[in-house]
């Protein structure tokens, strides 16, 4: 990479270190550290809260999964704005009403002790894992990229974050976000428009090729419970998702609990309302055009150099063979696309149709090769070839102008540090307020507790970096992890929801999250079919039916229990 | 329903009917 990228990589970083450095005003309390003394602007906030959602990736992820399977996977997030709306007069107003620093808190007011502490330890399980893996993703991509050690991306990513997360507390988490997120937008902005302006036929003609191939095929109108993305899995399952996520999630509930306000927090999350699905299509739109890009550009057969080279290396008969047998299909799929859109631009509608099913064949024989190719890699290397997540990293690197692949590297950076940073002050909040001030020192002083938090918050970064070192060795855990995590997704989301029933008791809430996880626990084993997506559904409904059977069957025996004494 | 609460959902409400919209004519035209 030229050093004028890297320099832009290098700015980037030492602004963000030092303007997490500069915002450490207020933060002499734990209320200044973890909640900003309640002061922040909902736009800030509401930057915040869409900037922890984004990760890394979705940059190199969601845009790899736009270049090979196309737009539908925007469906995942047709829940959101209405599960933001119902937050906003539901959760939100409860939980920044009754003043607290976690949304396990709250739980405990309402309920009892436990149901806080096993909800606030399933979330610190969760999410410390998770943090790994939203650390590992992007640097085994840069890892393999730049032919670096994984530790030495890790610390890359990890260490700038932990620094300005421990020092400057949620102030900085939210500030840097909100930079954060202009460089990301910016960034994808910037690639659309190049790829707009380099793009060899007429658009109008390309989007014909992306959608001849099915990428600009939206909405899937079937009903069916194992196929994650249609449109009633994101309608009804991601509400119930992003419910849980938005209004549950200490991650994400802290964010709006920094705001002014109810009604500012409630604002901040209607910015994720208005501008989640639009944004999200705009990132799978960019894979579609890398897609059309490398229609006319020559595409590597496998995206990840590594693995290229572990084929080259290892079986040079094999990858010789394969690389010129991809040669030969992308330069036929290149003549038929050229053919389809001139073709097309003729007018002939019989002809265009002819061209397009040629240009669809050639399309499949390239799949073919590729498909090949990807299982060799995996053969070669043991692990899983799987390379969507290379695709625009090896596009920015390989064909934008100087200054873009350092922009990208930035925004790449930015995703991956606002999530991560949000995390740790999540995860440092929990363990202070729910277990340390809770359960081991009620009595501290502020600075005792704001030192602790510090501690908590470098322990938690400590823990998410070695976790994301030894991803690839914890691969099998982690997966463990987030089938655990998908468990209880939906049935911590029934607790919150039956904490709104004026009827529902505290044993009835307990007992209710856990036949809600064990249920979630017994679909997952005995029928894998069903999307995860439908997990959450089942969860909270199995919470809230158990929770209020107990509840209301418990003060019946309450009641002819006392009757008598009376 | 509040005014403001049904202002705000008249906002959701247009923001996403655009989107998806504008998502549904570019399957209508391009998709196969």
């Amino acid at each position: 990479m030229h050093w004028l990228n890297w320099v832009i990589v290098g700015l980037y970083l030492v602004f963000v270190v030092w303007d997490g450095l500069r915002r450490t005003k207020g933060t002499t309390n734990i209320e200044g550290y973890f909640l900003a003394n309640r002061s922040l602007p909902w736009w800030a906030v509401g930057l915040s809260v869409m900037a922890t959602q984004l990760s890394a990736v979705t940059l190199i992820g969601t845009t790899g999964q736009g270049a090979t399977d196309g737009l539908r996977f925007v469906q995942f997030y047709f829940g959101l704005p209405i599960a933001m709306v119902i937050l906003g007069v539901t959760l939100v107003p409860f939980l920044h009403g009754a003043k607290v620093y976690t949304a396990y808190e709250f739980l405990e007011r309402r309920f009892d002790a436990r149901t806080r502490t096993l909800t606030s330890l399933l979330f610190l399980l969760s999410r410390g894992m998770s943090c790994g893996a939203i650390i590992s993703a992007p640097a085994v991509v840069l890892s393999a990229i730049f032919g670096w050690s994984l530790s030495a991306c890790v610390a890359l990513i990890g260490v700038p974050t932990v620094i300005y997360t421990v020092l400057g507390g949620v102030q900085a988490v939210t500030w840097a976000d909100v930079k954060q997120m202009v460089v990301i937008v910016g960034t994808m902005a910037a690639i659309i428009v190049v790829l707009v302006l380099r793009m060899p036929v007429p658009l109008d003609d390309a989007l014909a090729l992306a959608g001849a191939t099915g990428r600009l095929q939206v909405f899937d109108f079937s009903f069916s419970l194992s196929n994650q993305y249609t449109f009633w899995s994101g309608i009804i399952g991601g509400t119930f998702l992003m419910l849980s996520y938005f209004g549950t999630d200490q991650s994400q509930v802290q964010r709006y609990l920094t705001a002014k306000s109810v009604d500012e927090a409630r604002s901040s999350l209607l910015m994720s309302a208005y501008w989640k699905i639009p944004l999200q299509a705009a990132i799978l739109l960019v894979g579609v055009l890398v897609f059309l890009f490398y229609l006319f550009e020559p595409a590597p057969m496998l995206y990840n150099p590594t693995h290229d080279r572990a084929v080259q290396v290892a079986e040079p008969a094999v990858h010789a063979e394969l690389t010129q047998r991809y040669d030969v299909a992308v330069a036929a799929r290149e003549e038929a696309a050229r053919t389809a859109a001139l073709t097309r631009a003729g007018g002939d509608a019989q002809a265009t149709s002819a061209a397009l099913e040629a240009y669809r064949a050639r399309d499949a024989a390239v799949g073919v090769v590729r498909a090949e190719a990807l299982k060799a890699a995996g053969r070669v290397t043991g692990q899983s070839s799987r390379d969507v997540n290379y695709i625009i990293p090896r596009f920015v690197l390989d064909h934008l102008p100087l200054g873009f692949a350092g922009l990208f590297l930035a925004a790449v950076l930015a995703a991956a540090m606002s999530s991560i940073a949000a995390e740790l002050n999540s995860l440092s909040t929990a363990t202070v307020v729910d277990f340390y001030q809770r359960r081991v020192k009620a009595d501290g002083s502020d600075a005792h507790y704001l030192s602790v938090s510090k501690w908590a918050t470098a322990l938690w970064g400590l823990f998410a970096c070695g976790v994301a070192t030894y991803a690839a060795t914890l691969g099998s855990l982690i997966e463990v992890v987030n089938r655990f995590g998908s468990f209880f997704y939906g049935s911590i989301l029934g607790v919150f929801l039956l904490a709104m029933i004026p009827r529902a008791r505290a044993p009835g809430a307990f007992i209710g999250l856990l036949a809600g996880m064990t249920t979630v626990g017994l679909i997952s084993w005995r029928v894998p079919s069903i999307a995860f997506l439908w997990h959450n559904v089942i969860g909270a409904v199995v919470v809230v039916a158990v929770g209020l059977i107990v509840s209301v069957g418990r003060a019946r025996t309450l009641e002819g229990y006392a009757g008598p004494r009376a | 329903m509040s005014l403001r609460v049904r202002q705000t959902l008249v906002r959701v409400l247009t923001i996403q009917v655009i989107t998806l919209g504008l998502l549904w004519l570019l399957q209508l035209r391009y998709a196969r």
